[in-house]
């Protein structure tokens, strides 16, 4: 049963579901029409020189290459200039002293990096964070895809209900949310220490909860309230998202399972999942990159900068670039094993993908 | 105006855009900053504005006081009866990034600027602070300048600041509470504190004893001190740490002992400074002293303003004494903080920054403008008058100016070890949460000897 569910799908739907392969097939159609258009009516089209170097343009295919230049321009002044900046940065001593002419720049080798790594609060900090970001991606990509599911269920009244609803919490600024849930939580007449306090012992409950300070005792009553935060402001876009995807499967497919005696749960498996695997992919990607560094949130929760065992690597980061006395090279080094990192998590995932042909 | 905040943990993020971009981009378009630091010996042309950084919040008074002052510079110095000053006032918790970002951007720099004490040296290290040695020499005030204070503000023979005013931590308490438990007089060793925050404690069921937040270094070093020990100490240019010397470490464990043995201070000051969670003004030990929830708590004169804006109910009974030491009689060595007056490196008119600082800092001036805000004169002809003995607040508090102490809290590199590495908040927050004393403290001493001297922890 499961082979009559999948193997149509497959072969037939995911091509418009990846969504990639008619656009490359109407790609060129329209690069040459584009083209032919423009040759007709460019007042000048007659004059040689142009004309040669239209037809030198044609013959080593360059159109799109030049229209990809004011992009790459864009992208290399404001993306690759700076990371060959910070390199360099991180191999310097460069601090404020620097900055101001009152002190030499010197080259340091790789003593940004060693430093960093022999520094036991960076463990504790890539900790942290990858901890946080492992709980908080598994939360959103599952409460996110519940939801989803709910809204592609719902009438259109409640649906409409429900994913406003959703969408405030994402529209909220960060720190607002920041600050609502720092009260929620605060040991001076938060509701939650209120209520815990009144709970009864077997529920967990206790009077050991009141004035209890979520935000300064140690990273997991910390990173309690911090996931609190991510995953209610995250959820509603990978629910939103998904309810997209939800939408380009054919009712049909699901139908046919149905008919066929399949469970909701067989038939998510057997037909949703594998058509929004791409769908899924990406989400999981933008997840990582976003809930790797949260800094926002976590600045305003751990109490700027006064708690190092709650930091995670943006704050440690931020703390050894930023704070007086500046040094912006083991900032740049931190940057870099940061980006590294991300690298090595993000590349795993899109090497396995492309091998399962997910994305083509 | 808090001396806590000038060792100001907690930058904001506002400027972060501008220093990071200045930070890449620097390279690329030959510096950010300055450059070399444009000086201007002439100065003699008057300049049509002075721009003032003032640290803290305005307050009505403050503003009259410092409009008295121009109009007595304008009368002084008839050649700048048309200098506009420009009074801007910089919040503590944003003074070290709007430092980092007038420096690196060379733009929106003050000409003078208050300075938190314990920043000078680092700043001026920097390359902040224009060198003031000559007009500090020829300043008649120079030799009425509370020893050390000025040594504060010295660099390899250099002055970068002149001392504006002063104040000390000292523990806050209320007469009524004291009388109602029947303590007769305050305490003066640690035997006492603990024992009167007990009773208190038990007097008043549901308030706590004596507050004792983790992060906060500044009265820490009391109690360091208060043993007969020191945080660090510098021999031929060489700093040693001693933070696990016997006598420091009896400071070090009785301050953590009235959370974990004594109880006479509750969980949630763990991971706060005096004034709540970091980056707080408020919801700390202090809010909780005003609202009657707090029998003792350690704070400067400074505080009071805060407290009436909490609550006045009490206010009649506030009262202070020094923060005893181990042994007594005498009290434990204050943290010496307070403000300097500089001169902006790169300010054009570095003759007429003078002008206006000695004016600030007159005699007259510098005591009325500490009496305003609960601090002290950094003047010794001013504090040894007596003038503060009828104050049932400040008399506590003046008998705390009398032994105090800076070092190692105006090293050069004290602003990494504590602002950027935080040792001794992070050691203290993990003393609390029990952690293994001995190998707590033995490693905070280790980084904290390998910054001062190094920089660097590891």
């Amino acid at each position: 049963m499961a082979e009559t569910v999948e193997s149509p799908g497959r072969r037939r739907l995911s091509p418009p579901a990846v969504g990639a392969r008619p656009d490359q097939r109407n790609r060129p159609g329209l690069l040459a029409r584009a083209g032919r258009r423009r040759a007709a009516s460019a007042p000048g089209a007659n004059r040689p020189g142009q004309a040669r170097a239209g037809a030198f343009i044609r013959r080593h295919r360059l159109g799109p290459y030049l229209l990809l230049l004011p992009s790459l321009i864009g992208i290399g002044l404001i993306l690759a200039w700076p990371t060959i900046q910070v390199g360099i940065l991180s191999f310097q001593n460069f601090g404020l002293g620097q900055l101001s002419g009152a002190a030499p720049t010197q080259w340091v080798g790789f003593s940004n990096f060693t430093n960093i790594l022999h520094d036991p609060e960076f463990w504790l900090a890539l900790r942290n964070t990858v901890v946080f970001a492992a709980a908080v991606v598994v939360l959103t990509l599952l409460i996110g895809t519940l939801v989803g599911l709910l809204l592609h269920h719902l009438g259109r009244r409640m649906a409409t209900f429900v994913s406003s609803a959703t969408l405030l919490a994402w529209a909220t600024p960060v720190v607002s949310a920041s600050v609502v849930f720092y009260w929620l939580f605060s040991p001076d007449g938060g509701i939650v220490d209120w209520s815990l306090s009144k709970l009864p012992g077997w529920l967990g409950g206790g009077a050991h909860w009141a004035a209890f300070n979520w935000t300064t005792s140690g990273a997991l009553p910390a990173y309690t309230v911090l996931t609190f935060i991510v995953v209610w402001m995250g959820f509603p876009f990978i629910a939103v998202t998904v309810l997209a995807g939800l939408k380009t499967i054919p009712a049909e497919l699901i139908e046919a399972a149905r008919v066929d005696g399949a469970s909701p749960w067989r038939s998510f498996w057997g037909i949703t999942y594998p058509l929004m695997k791409p769908i899924f992919l990406v989400l999981l990607l933008l997840s990582i990159i976003w809930d790797f560094g949260v800094f926002t949130q976590t600045y305003l929760i751990t109490g700027e900068l006064g708690n190092r065992d709650e930091y995670n690597l943006s704050l440690y980061a931020y703390d050894k670039a930023f704070t007086l006395p500046p040094s912006y090279g083991l900032g740049a080094a931190l940057a870099l094993i940061l980006t590294v990192i991300l690298l090595i998590t993000t590349v795993g995932y899109v090497r396995a993908s492309v091998r399962q042909g997910a994305i083509s | 105006m808090r001396p806590r905040k000038s060792i100001a943990k907690h930058a904001g993020p506002a400027g972060l855009g501008a220093v990071a971009l200045c930070a890449t981009a620097a390279l690329a378009v030959a510096g950010c900053g300055s450059g070399a630091p444009t000086s201007s010996s002439s100065g003699s042309a008057a300049p049509a504005s002075l721009t003032v950084w003032r640290m803290g919040a305005s307050t009505p008074a403050q503003v009259t006081w410092m409009n008295g002052v121009v109009s007595q510079f304008h009368k002084a110095y008839p050649g700048y009866a048309k200098t506009a000053v420009k009074v801007v006032y910089v919040p503590w918790t944003t003074a070290t990034t709007e430092y980092t970002n007038a420096l690196s951007s060379g733009k929106n720099a003050p000409d003078v600027t208050e300075i938190g004490n314990t920043e000078t040296p680092t700043n001026a290290s920097l390359g902040m602070l224009a060198n003031i040695t000559s007009e500090v020499n020829g300043w008649s005030n120079k030799s009425d300048i509370v020893p050390g204070m000025l040594a504060n503000d010295t660099q390899n023979g250099s002055i970068y600041g002149v001392p504006w005013f002063g104040g000390v931590r000292g523990i806050w308490y209320r007469t009524d509470e004291f009388k109602a438990a029947g303590i007769t007089s305050t305490p003066t060793t640690w035997a006492e504190l603990t024992s009167d925050a007990k009773k208190l404690q038990q007097k008043y069921p549901g308030t706590y004893g004596l507050g004792a937040p983790s992060d906060y270094t500044n009265a820490i070093v009391s109690f360091v001190w208060g043993a007969g020990g020191q945080v660090a100490v510098q021999k031929n240019g060489k700093w040693t740490a001693e933070l696990n010397s016997p006598q420091s470490e009896a400071g070090l464990k009785f301050y953590a002992d009235l959370y974990l043995t004594n109880k006479v201070s509750p969980s949630k000051y763990i991971g706060q400074t005096e004034l709540g969670n970091p980056g707080a003004t408020s919801g700390g030990t202090n809010e909780d002293f005003a609202l009657g929830k707090l029998d003792m708590y350690i704070d400067g004169p400074w505080a009071e303003p805060e407290l009436e804006q909490v609550s006045a109910k009490y206010k009649s009974d506030w009262a202070s004494f020094p923060i005893p030491s181990q042994n007594g009689p005498s009290p434990a060595p204050a943290f010496a903080g307070g403000s300097d007056l500089a001169v902006w490196v790169s300010s054009k008119y570095k003759t007429a920054d003078w002008d206006l600082i000695k004016e600030m800092d007159s005699t007259s001036n510098a005591t009325s403008f500490a009496n305003l805000q609960g601090f002290f004169p950094a003047f010794t002809s001013q504090l040894s008058g007596g003038a503060y003995g009828g104050s049932q607040v400040m008399s506590g508090f003046a008998k705390a100016a009398t032994v105090t102490q800076i070092s190692p809290l105006n090293a050069k590199n004290w602003a990494t070890a504590d602002t950027t590495d935080q040792i001794i908040p992070t050691m203290m927050k993990s003393l609390m949460q029990g952690a293994n004393f001995t190998a707590t403290v033995n490693s905070a001493n280790t980084q904290l000897e390998n910054v001062l001297n190094t920089g660097s922890k590891s």
